[in-house]
Order: structure tokens, then sequence, then C-alpha cells
């Protein structure tokens, strides 16, 4: 099993936390305990760089929305960032694609976020 | 070893403070006799042929024994036990024969008082001048307090087996009744599931049924639930009974997918939500084949593979993960299965299984995927659903290490019969 690595960074105003490896059922768990420690806040938006995300599961995917329902609780936005060809299939398959905005880079991200969600 | 000792104590070293040392030797080692006797372990010599010739103080008073009882009349093997004579009639004295000396063995002594005596036996053959063995010098270990150490050592090994037993029984029982324990007879298509199940510790997340609604209509689903274990197994269970339910209520493969993701929604708010991959349809006699009534959550698309020999996925495009949000988006699909077509439905531990064994991670596209399913389809078209089940059971397990998720499958055909007319609508 490749391990899942998370760092937390902050670009801007925006909190930024990077997965690297694969996310699935057993790496998931990290992802929600990590969401724990993180304080979100109104405005400033909250990104996960998947830049490095090399596999995506469906525990995988319900870690993603447990990030989103993190950043609602906090009337903050969550956004992507660089979606990887290999896990974007498993996001429109699962409809995570219509939930949650997408963007190329970290900045751009920032740049948009903290909006009310649509 | 122990002579050479004794020798060396017995020669006190000259030069400064010479007499202190002479006294502190003689203090620790008066002689080579005494700690023969009295050493801490105990020491017997045996002739070749096993009879006792010396035995020291300690193991005379370990066994009970005086040295008038043993020497000269007994065997080394006469103080085993049953078991541990047999295992030095047969290991230990070949062993030393062989090699000349036999190092740390664990054997039981029966004492006088019929008690037995763990210990661990070292043998070493003395040899005489001319190269040939003359006699077996033996040290002999109490190992009591080893041996108990030991046995409670197997016994909480003994009880966590049995606790591993145990709940392996129950994740199989627990697995078995979320599944059918087969699938019914439905005239005119014949169907056939199988489930890999990943982890004989944890209960798998995938589901499937086929069940009749009417005498010329039947309910199917497939499906996967997020996550594993005990939490995974109740939220399968409830899938399973709202399923069923709701296609009676109504028959609709959208509305029932609707419902399933609002009895989710309620029944998991909050930090635990659950969500949930599936497929449901309805089949409903249609001539001399079926009509397929499809909808899909969030799940891989199954495939069609045709009597003509073709095959393809059967798309049912924008339909949500289950459970995720509220209100849900799910879209049907109509398809017909006729005859010589089978529908093969999927969980995606299929189509993830790692192709180059689990341990190599390092490629980054090692995953089945689907478009060699794809291919796969293409090249077993047409078959059967036995076939077309038992074929990809035998690519499951080619995958070995590299399918570490549970995976169901379920098939469903209309066999090519020679009068289809008789089997038309009534």
């Amino acid at each position: 099993m490749t391990p899942l690595a998370l760092t937390l960074h902050t670009v801007e105003h925006a909190v930024v936390l990077r997965l690297s490896g694969e996310l699935d059922h057993h790496t998931a768990p990290l992802v929600l305990e990590k969401l724990k420690t993180i304080t979100l806040v109104r405005d400033r938006p909250f990104i996960l760089d998947l830049d490095q995300l090399t596999f995506c599961d469906s525990s995988g995917i319900a870690a993603l929305i447990a990030a989103r329902n993190h950043a609602i609780a906090a009337t903050t936005t969550l956004a992507l960032v660089a979606v990887p060809h290999v896990v974007s299939r498993t996001f429109r398959l699962t409809g995570l694609d219509r939930i949650l905005d997408a963007y190329p880079t970290v900045e751009a991200a920032a740049q948009a976020g903290g909006s009310v969600p649509s | 070893m122990m002579s050479a000792r004794g020798q060396e104590a017995g020669s006190p070293t000259p030069g400064e403070g010479g007499g202190e040392r002479a006294l502190f030797s003689a203090l620790l080692e008066d002689s080579a006799e005494d700690l023969y006797e009295n050493a801490p372990c105990g020491y017997l010599s045996t002739l070749l042929d096993g009879q006792i010739a010396k035995i020291n103080n300690t193991l005379l008073g370990w066994l009970g024994y005086t040295r008038d009882e043993l020497v000269g009349l007994r065997t080394f093997s006469d103080l085993l036990t049953v078991g541990g004579r047999l295992y030095h009639e047969t290991h230990f004295a070949p062993l030393l024969m062989m090699q000349g000396e036999v190092g740390g063995v664990a054997l039981e002594l029966r004492t006088a008082a019929g008690e037995r005596l763990p210990v661990l036996v070292t043998s070493t053959i003395k040899y005489g001048a001319d190269r040939q063995p003359q006699l077996i010098r033996t040290t002999i270990f109490d190992a009591s307090d080893r041996r108990a150490y030991e046995q409670e050592l197997l016994r909480a090994r003994q009880e966590a087996d049995r606790e591993r037993d145990r709940l392996q029984r129950l994740v199989a029982t627990l697995q078995h009744s979320l599944l059918p324990s087969s699938l019914p007879e439905v005239d005119g298509l014949q169907s056939a599931a199988y489930y890999h199940i990943a982890s004989r510790d944890e209960v798998g997340g995938d589901f499937y049924d086929l069940f009749p609604l009417s005498r010329e209509r039947w309910g199917f689903f497939l499906g996967d639930v997020c996550g594993k274990g005990a939490a995974a197994a109740a939220v399968t269970s409830l899938i399973r009974y709202t399923l069923r339910a709701a296609a009676v209520y109504d028959p609709d493969p959208v509305t029932v997918l609707e419902t399933l993701n609002t009895v989710m929604q309620h029944e998991y708010r909050g930090d635990d939500p659950r969500y949930c991959t599936a497929i449901f349809g309805i089949l409903t006699r249609d001539g001399d084949g079926f009509t397929i009534d499809l909808a899909g959550g969030g799940h891989p698309p199954c495939l069609l593979l045709r009597a003509d020999g073709t095959a393809d996925f059967q798309h049912t495009p924008n339909g949500m993960l289950i459970g995720m949000l509220s209100p849900a988006v799910f879209t049907a699909t109509t398809i017909r299965l006729a005859p010589g077509d089978t529908l093969l439905l999927y969980t995606d531990g299929l189509i993830e299984a790692r192709t180059t064994g689990a341990l190599n991670a390092e490629v980054d596209d090692d995953r089945y995927g689907d478009e060699a399913l794809h291919a796969f389809a293409r090249a077993l078209a047409p078959t059967t659903a036995q076939q077309a089940v038992a074929a990809l059971a035998d690519l499951l397990r080619g995958f070995g290490a590299g399918l570490d998720d549970d995976t169901a499958l379920l098939a469903l055909h209309v066999p090519v019969t020679e009068r289809p007319a008789e089997r038309g609508a009534p």
C-alpha cells in the first residue's frame, strides 16, 4: 500500500491540505482524523490539493465529502485543485464533480474561493 | 570443561596479593569435585549404551534417587517420561552419535516420586586417543520456570486463535446474512452471482439481490457501501431492505434510488454520514427476452455481452453517490436482454484491482481498469451467466494480493431456446 501523506499550509488566506498518495479504505481514516484538527473560519476557503493523488476509491470519496461538510459547517467553501486524470473518472461517476468546484492551481482556487457554496 | 575450570581454580596466581586470591579461589571453588557434585545444574556421564556411570548430587537431589539406585543399574532414557524416551531414542541419540554433540533440547525427567521435571539437556561425546567414542557427558538444566512461561504463552496463543476463529465465523455468518443464499429461479432467465471476500476479519460492504415483484417482473440490484466492518454491514442491511420494499411500493428504478437516498440521509446524518453506490434494475418479461429498466447511483456501468459477440458498457449517466445530497439526481436507461445476451454487474473491486501485485505500488497505473474489463467482456461474448461469472471469478483469483477490496458479481442471461415462441407473453 502506498501511504498517504497529508501536509497542511496556507496560501494567501486559504487553508490548503495536500494529499499525496492513495486515498482508499486504508488511508481515508487518516484524512478524517486530520480534518478534526483543522479549524476553518468563514471567508477563508478550504482547498484540497490533489496534484499528487494517485488513487481514490469509494471510501476516499466519502472522506472528500467529509471535508466538504467540514467546510460547510464553518460557512466557507471547499475547492479541489489539480484533480488527476486517474481519479476524475471516479469523481464524475459519483457526481462529486457536480458538488465541488475544481481549479487548475491553488492560487486560482484561493482567488475564487470563500464565497457562499452554490 | 568443568574439570579444566577446576584445575584453574586450584592453581593460585602468584605475585602481589597472591595469598588473598588463593583464599578467595578456595572459598569459591575449593575443589573440582565439589563444583561437580554441587553445581547449579545436573551432570551425568553415561556409557555409549546409555547406562549411567556417574551422576552428581544436584541431579540426584532433583530426581529423589540415591546414587546406588542409578549407577550401573539404570540408563539415561529410564529417567525420561515416555514421550521424552521416544524422542531420545528417535532423535536425540542418533543426532548425538552423528554430530558428537546435541544442545539445548527440552525433555522431561520423571522423578522417583513420579513427578515430571522439565529440563534442557546438552550432551557431548568424549572420544579416546584412538578417536573412538568412550562415553557421553550430559548437563541438565532445570527448565520448570521456562516451561511454565512457555505454557502460558501457548495458552494465550490458543486463546487468541480461538477468538480469531470465533470472529471469522461471526464475520462469515454476517456476510452470508447480507447476501441471498441462492438466487430465485426465473423462468426464461439464467442468473449467477459471486462474492469475493477480501478480509476474513472484516465484513465487506458489497451487496446484490434478485427478487420477484410479480409473475412477470423481478427486481435486482448490486452495490457497494463506502467503508467496511460492522458499521458498513448495518448500512448494507438497511439498503437491502429499503431497496426491496421501495420496489414493491413503486417499481420505477429512479424512484427506488431516490427513496434509498432519502432513507440514508435520514438515518446517517451528522458526524457519521454513509454513502453507497448501486445499480437497481427491473426485469419485465418481453416476448422471448426481457426489458430492463436501470438506474445507477455513482456506480460503475454494467456490461451487456450480446449474442452477436459484441459487448458494451450500459451507462446510467449523472447518477450521484447515494446518500450524498438531498435531493439527489438519478437517471434511468432501458435496455433489452434478448436470447443469448448477458448483463453483467460488478463492484469497483474488479476494476480497481492491482494487476502487478499489491507489493508493487510504484507503478502509477497498475489498476485493472474499465478498458481491460471491456476487452475481457468482448473476448467472452457471447456467453452465459454461469460462464461469465466463472471467467471473472478466475480473473479475480488471478489478481491474488492485488485484489484487496470485496468484489461482487451478478450476471443475468437469457438462454437461447429452440422454440422461443413458447416463451411469449401470456
